[in-house]
């Protein structure tokens, strides 16, 4: 069963294509990592999957219900959480109500105007977990501005993961965070469960090949090869224009 | 037809004027994203200081190329003094800071000029009529439109021929990039927003003639201007200029033909234009992400207020009214209410993120509901004010329907137009309204059982009022809907990504907002008892802007410590001096520049040092 599936999605900005009739399938529990090189149009298409950038045509699938085209809380009601590439936070708000806003559209009751936020108890608890689950436990109060930006990265995660989504969409996780912040990172996505499918943007080699079960390659906004990492690494074209260029 | 072609020259005439107004602003906001509320006041001051030259030399030529010149210096003085300092900060510092300016200016207008019209006659040559086959016309006139059509001209040619124009629409695009590549930004900023000021003064004194001089005549011309800009797309000249002649002409026909719709028109036609295209007709596209929130506060969430404290202020509220006479308590309750509608405000600006100028109009709806219910079906004041606070609700989720769709400096001006529209019917529909003359409330409430007319009696009745609205706000703040809205203010693009349906919830703030300001307008029906559409007119938005502003948005206690200030005083200052205008406009120049959070703001932010410490 996927959980997302692309048909033939087409981007253009005028003369120039971003996404170049993408075809592409996660299954269900899959790790799915996007690489390519700079331009390739990784960021453009994970944007047109969770709303921010409307395809010019060709479709998005989430289980099977076309979502192309919606904005972008509807995408995320259908089980959709996304990081994005720079840190996309509340940066004035602390914590735990960055992941707050994230748990109570889900979860709670947004529209609720009376009761005291910090009264739900369950709400609480459950935004406690998520801070413990991502390294943040005991940084509740602190204004999401104030953390170094590796954590930023780690509550950008809980974010996501608070809405208790089927599918989660990684734009560089890892990207400006320091190797031991990298391999606390790539722990944090490996420990996550089999019931949650990714897909995932990176540019560093080693959490790529540490996390996925399949790589599709981009390269002008077109799919160069799609496979396991092995396929990936023995496959001739893909080591011309962008292993051979790393390495 | 002699008479249609006749009405096409006044339009024309009419749309070359906004031109001179609308091409400045537009450029301004285009290049540093400034919406100056003080344009108004140049035009203004361009004429005034006109009719000084012409007074002087006796040639209204002099007068016409002179007059620019020292006005432009006071705008550039404006922007080098003033505005600069404030770049770094939301831009809507920079509107509040130029609606300071414009109560200086009007007090210096009306100190030297006085406040009767005043004339200044076309000059001798072009005094006559000229046949124009189709019929005869003003020589003035058609100079006019002559010269309002080289200016666009000029213009055109300076930006899209000349280096400086190169720079100027490459700084319109990207100002940073463009420093980046050599253009010297401050000076250009300066130069642009001087050479705007001097086409708004151009503008003034070449209506002089037409229109005659006379304070208020600043925001006669600075409305229809926005419009315009509205119309014609934010920072395009060419919008400018179509939009100019296009609201000439609708006001000018209308006025002629649609007597009773005429007001109206040019409001229809903003509408129309922005139901087709949100961005104006030659607007870049507008994006919801793009926009920068009204206010950065500093403050928390919610503010957290100590239940003790509050209880301290309300028990030295309860006893306030037993040591002070009757004025003092009448002004404490004028207090009350304008800091609901302050609060209200707040709700909308501090917490949701979005700066509207046109929030008098809730509480004209209120006010109204309470007056002409209680006059045309003689119903209590009571469920006038009930009636008015729903009628409010169902206007804002109207106006709201349209304004969410944009955020920002497009916002204020939509919420800007709407409120206008609000207040040409209260004029206009003077069977039911009164018009500028106002209705009298028909018969005072009781109040449970107690009679109103007695002071004491009306402070309870308003304190009650005010601190049911601050607990409810409250309860609503630290409820998961308040946080939402805060979400909002702070990002609303990661707000959409994680499934808030965010336009939806600006409205629901808009309507509550209007709902509140309604309940706040009602109370002050029944306060004054009385209503004209003076309450309603947009300076009427702009003080309850200052007031929330003054005392720090964000917070709920702000607004209130705002108002609370401003309306003391607006009655202590006007007590002892005539200039109450350019005071309370300095005093506000001065927090906007010194307190960007407020007063409430500044005084947080101590405390949060001092605990730091």
């Amino acid at each position: 069963m996927s959980v997302l599936r692309l048909d033939s999605l087409y981007k253009s900005f005028g003369n120039l294509v971003v996404t170049d009739n993408i075809s592409l399938i996660v299954d269900a529990g899959e790790r799915h990592v996007i690489i390519g090189p700079n331009g390739a149009g990784k960021t453009s298409l994970v944007n047109q999957i969770g709303g921010q950038l409307r395809p010019s045509a060709g479709r998005v699938l989430v289980n099977d219900h076309d979502i192309t085209g919606w904005p972008p809380d509807s995408i995320s009601r259908m089980g959709v959480a996304r990081t994005f590439q720079r840190n996309n936070l509340f940066q004035n708000l602390s914590v735990v109500e960055n992941i707050r806003l994230a748990l109570e559209v889900r979860l709670g009751n947004p529209l609720n105007f009376f009761a005291p936020v910090g009264r739900d108890t369950a709400m609480s608890e459950r935004a406690t977990q998520l801070m413990a689950q991502v390294h943040l436990d005991g940084d509740g109060a602190r204004a999401a501005r104030t953390l170094s930006y590796g954590e930023q990265r780690q509550l950008e995660i809980a974010i996501a993961l608070a809405g208790e989504p089927e599918l989660l969409l990684l734009d560089e996780p890892t990207s400006g965070m320091s190797p031991s912040e990298t391999a606390r990172m790539i722990a944090l996505i490996g420990s996550l469960p089999r019931t949650l499918s990714i897909l995932m943007i990176e540019h560093d080699m080693k959490v790529v090949f540490s996390l996925a079960d399949r790589i599709t390659v981009l390269h002008y906004g077109k799919v160069l090869a799609t496979g396991t990492p092995a396929e990936i690494q023995a496959n001739d074209r893909v080591r011309e224009v962008y292993l051979g260029m790393v390495h | 037809m002699e008479l249609f072609v006749a009405q096409l020259l006044n339009g024309l005439v009419y749309g070359v004027l906004l031109f001179l107004m609308a091409a400045g602003l537009s450029l301004i906001f285009g290049l540093m994203n400034v919406v100056s509320l003080a344009h108004g006041s140049f035009f203004m001051l361009g004429a005034y200081l006109g009719l000084a030259i012409f007074k002087a030399t006796g040639s209204f030529w002099l007068a016409f190329v002179l007059a620019p010149i020292p006005v432009a210096g006071i705008g550039i003085v404006m922007e080098l003094l003033f505005l600069r300092p404030l770049y770094r900060r939301g831009h809507m510092d920079q509107v509040l800071l130029t609606f300071g300016f414009t109560f200086v200016f009007l007090d210096l207008v009306q100190t030297i000029w006085g406040r009767a019209v005043l004339h200044l006659w076309a000059p001798a040559g072009l005094h006559g009529i000229v046949h124009i086959g189709l019929g005869v016309f003003s020589a003035y006139r058609l100079f006019l439109i002559g010269f309002g059509f080289a200016i666009a001209l000029v213009l055109w040619l300076l930006l899209e021929r000349s280096r400086i124009g190169a720079m100027v629409r490459a700084g319109v695009d990207n100002a940073i990039m463009a420093a980046g590549l050599g253009a010297n930004i401050p000076a250009l900023f300066s130069g642009i927003f001087g050479f705007g000021v001097a086409l708004a003064a151009l503008g003034g004194i070449a209506a002089a003639p037409i229109l005659g001089l006379y304070p208020g005549m600043d925001s006669e011309i600075l409305i229809p201007a926005f419009i315009v800009i509205v119309i014609g797309g934010m920072g395009s000249l060419r919008g400018a200029f179509v939009g100019s002649l296009l609201i000439g002409i609708v006001d000018t026909f209308g006025k002629a033909y649609f007597q009773g719709v005429a007001l109206f028109l040019i409001y229809l036609a903003m509408l129309a234009v922005l139901l087709v295209r949100p961005q104006g007709l030659f607007g870049i596209k507008y994006s919801d992400a793009s926009v920068a929130p009204a206010v950065t506060t500093t403050s928390r969430p919610a503010s957290l207020q100590t239940r003790t404290s509050e209880l301290g202020v309300l028990v030295a509220l309860l006893i306030l009214p037993f040591l002070m006479g009757d004025y003092p308590r009448a002004l404490v309750s004028e207090i009350f209410i304008f800091a609901i509608f302050a609060m209200s405000l707040d709700l909308l600006l501090g917490f949701t993120g979005l700066m509207s100028l046109g929030h008098a109009a809730f509480f004209g709806l209120g006010a109204y509901a309470v007056a002409i219910l209680g006059t045309q079906f003689e119903l209590n004041a009571w469920l006038g004010v009930a009636a008015g606070v729903a009628i409010a609700a169902c206007g804002a989720a109207l106006i709201g329907f349209f304004c969410v769709r944009t955020g920002g400096i497009p916002f204020l001006m939509l919420t800007l137009a709407f409120s206008q529209l609000v207040f040409s019917v209260a004029l206009k529909w003077r069977d039911v309204t009164g018009g500028s003359d106002g209705l009298t409330i028909a018969e005072q409430p009781s109040f449970f059982g107690f009679s109103l007319s007695r002071s004491l009696v009306m402070y309870f009745m308003t304190l009650s009022f005010f601190a049911l609205t601050y607990w409810v706000l409250r309860r609503l703040l630290n409820a998961p809907l308040g946080h939402a809205f805060v979400g909002i203010r702070e990002n609303e693009q990661r707000m959409m990504a994680v499934g808030y349906p965010t336009r939806a919830y600006k409205l629901l703030s808009f309507t509550i907002a209007g709902a509140i300001a309604g309940l706040a307008g009602g109370l002050y029906a029944i306060f004054n008892g009385f209503i004209s559409s003076d309450a309603i007119y947009w300076t009427a938005s702009g003080d309850i802007l200052i007031m929330t502003m003054l005392g720090g948005a964000g917070t709920l206690v702000g607004p209130a410590i705002g108002t609370a200030l401003f309306l003391l005083m607006k009655n202590v200052v006007s007590s002892y001096s005539e200039h109450w205008l350019s005071i309370i406009g300095a005093i506000f120049i001065c927090c906007v520049m010194f307190f960007s959070g407020g007063l409430w703001g500044a005084a947080q932010k101590l405390q949060w040092r001092r605990v730091a410490k």
